[in-house]
């Protein structure tokens, strides 16, 4: 036994201590906010876009749409036909220590036609990469994890891109476990901007189809941890000549996040405004047709808020926004606020710890044929030499 | 017109005793209890006879948490009795083999292999199987199984592969050699018959 429980005990009781006190400070702050959020309402959106020109390219905050600040939206009609498309994926990262050097990525999705009564279709599509050109960058350089998962999310959206095309001039809303926006993009250095590139263009490429397909899009994310919004209402309540990158870090409302805010406003069912994310991976995607912007939705009876995000040609088409804002609802009533078709796509893409351990005798059996030696490190054969105690029985 | 063996399963695990056979929901045929059913064995050499004994469905906190939910739609229900790989798992007791087109009514010499075929056997077949009563006493000796119940089940089913008097007279005489094996246990004779005769 590794873990020193006793030691452990002393430090989970100050992170109780720390956790508690830190629940008591947010009890005061959030009322505040929300107190800001309502008198940030009725400012003129000049005075607010005003602000944000003078916080500067790396400000992360929410930017207004026309939408006002304060719009509470309640749920729309959903569509007597409607075909709801989720996609997932997981991977098996590249492990230096094992027999042979690949990765995998694993797609599960589900077409519900909404309406029909008729089971839903499923699908799970796994690929191995193990070519040169899929290893190593332009400098050689082994592919990282967050490439891997780069590419992944670029599998997931491609998925719902081959399905939307098969639903031609149907309504169809395809779901994203996952915000639209490629956070690896922020992430990667320059020497692996070429990597980026291709994993952009792609992922481009199957946002272009989706939307020529004519479906909504959108990306779900449960418990968001994201400020946007409280950032931009502590940029809106400095006065405009004290804007610096000094008063924009002393945030007083550190510790909240959006997610506690709109709690406080949104009741069950209902959206909030849109805005629009204001990164610069967001002025890439404006460039290609499809700026994101997002919304919290109540998506359940115990105050679930979740973030929905969404590209700009959906948040432009009211009926697109519309099935994004009913269907994700109607998907998430069985199901305590998060959608049925996320969590099947879910479990279709998952690699379980069996199926890995079957993968792996796949592919040793694979190398004997081929008349190669499949060789595990000496680091993960002295791994596979620990945790395997067996008992002595009569 | 050749019978077709409907398949109902495939072997997922094994013993000269019996064998266990999962199939998903969607298949058109699907087990029920007291079914004579037969799996490959011996390479194809031979064919293990078993009476399904136990058919059970797992599930899932998944499955749990729809169960329990208010308001599902048909699109998800359907999805759960269709979709979720989640298999119908059915038990059958050994109880004789085929081999070089003879019925044998004792224990199969080797048990069928993982993944092997599971199938229905065609009425011709039953009734050619239950000529003999001789499987009767490998079903009363089984441990721990409804024994009773599967007993009439099967009898009752191989009853009604014949017509008229033939049925009359199948029922005395399977009667009578329960009778004849359970002769110390009449309580449990009086259930098989009162079985036979409903």
């Amino acid at each position: 036994m590794s873990l020193n429980l006793p030691q452990v005990l002393s430090q989970m009781q100050d992170m109780g201590r720390t956790a508690a006190s830190r629940v008591e400070q947010l009890a005061i702050k959030l009322p505040e906010a929300v107190e800001t959020f309502r008198r940030v309402s009725l400012m003129k959106p000049k005075h607010i876009q005003a602000r944000i020109a003078h916080a500067g390219n790396r400000w992360p905050g929410a930017v207004p749409t026309q939408e006002p600040l304060d719009l509470l939206v309640s749920p729309p009609t959903l569509p007597d036909q409607l075909k709801v498309i989720g996609a997932d994926g997981s991977q098996i990262y590249p492990d230096r220590h094992a027999p042979a050097f690949y990765f995998m990525i694993n797609i599960g999705s589900i077409i519900i036609a909404h309406g029909s009564g008729k089971p839903p279709q499923t699908n799970s599509r796994p690929w191995i990469y193990y070519q040169d050109e899929d290893l190593y960058d332009q400098n050689d350089g082994a592919i990282t994890n967050a490439v891997v998962d780069g590419w992944r999310d670029v599998a997931e959206m491609g998925e719902l891109a081959r399905l939307t095309d098969c639903c031609p001039g149907e309504p169809t809303l395809a779901l994203l476990d996952n915000g639209l926006l490629l956070w690896l993009a922020l992430q990667v250095q320059d020497s692996k901007h070429r990597t980026m590139d291709r994993i952009l263009r792609a992922y481009f490429d199957h946002l272009d189809r989706i939307h020529q397909a004519g479906a909504a899009l959108a990306g779900f994310v449960d418990r968001p941890r994201s400020t946007n919004v409280l950032a931009l209402l502590h940029l809106a309540n400095l006065p405009l000549e004290v804007i610096n990158q000094e008063t924009l870090r002393a945030n007083p409302y550190r510790g909240l996040t959006d997610r506690m805010l709109f709690a406080q406003l949104l009741s069950p069912g209902q959206r909030s405004s849109r805005f629009t994310h204001a990164s610069p991976v967001n002025r890439d995607f404006q460039a290609s047709g499809h700026e994101v912007q997002f919304f919290y939705l109540n998506s359940g009876e115990e105050g679930q808020i979740v973030r929905v995000e969404i590209p700009c040609w959906v948040a432009e088409q009211p009926e697109l926004l519309n099935w994004v804002h009913a269907g994700i609802l109607e998907q998430c009533r069985s199901t305590g606020g998060f959608p049925y078709a996320l969590i099947r796509a879910h479990e279709l893409a998952l690699i379980s710890y069996a199926e890995r351990r079957n993968l792996d005798q796949m592919l040793q059996r694979t190398w004997l044929n081929h008349g190669l030696l499949p060789r595990l490190s000496q680091k993960s054969r002295t791994k596979k030499w620990i945790g395997q105690r067996r008992r002595h029985r009569l | 017109m050749e019978e077709v063996h409907a398949m109902i399963g495939r072997v997922t695990r094994c013993s000269i005793r019996g064998f266990v056979g999962a199939v998903r929901l969607p298949e058109p045929d699907l087990p029920s209890f007291g079914a004579f059913c037969k799996a490959e064995a011996q390479q194809g050499h031979s064919q293990v006879i078993g009476l399904i004994y136990d058919i059970s469905i797992e599930d899932d906190e998944f499955a749990r948490q729809m169960a329990t939910a208010e308001s599902l739609s048909p699109e998800q229900f359907s999805d759960h009795q269709y979709n979720r790989q989640v298999p119908v798992e059915f038990s059958a007791l050994a109880i004789g083999y085929q081999r070089d087109d003879q019925f044998h009514y004792n224990l199969p010499p080797q048990p069928p292999l993982t993944l092997a075929p599971i199938r229905a056997l065609t009425p011709a077949e039953r009734m050619a199987f239950t000529q003999r009563l001789d499987f009767i006493p490998l079903i009363l000796s089984a441990p721990n199984l409804p024994v009773d119940d599967l007993l009439t089940a099967a009898l009752r089913q191989a009853a009604q592969d014949r017509s008229g008097g033939e049925r009359r007279r199948f029922l005395l005489q399977a009667g009578r050699e329960c009778a004849r094996l359970l002769d110390r246990d009449l309580s449990r004779l009086h259930v098989v018959v009162r079985g036979l005769a409903e």
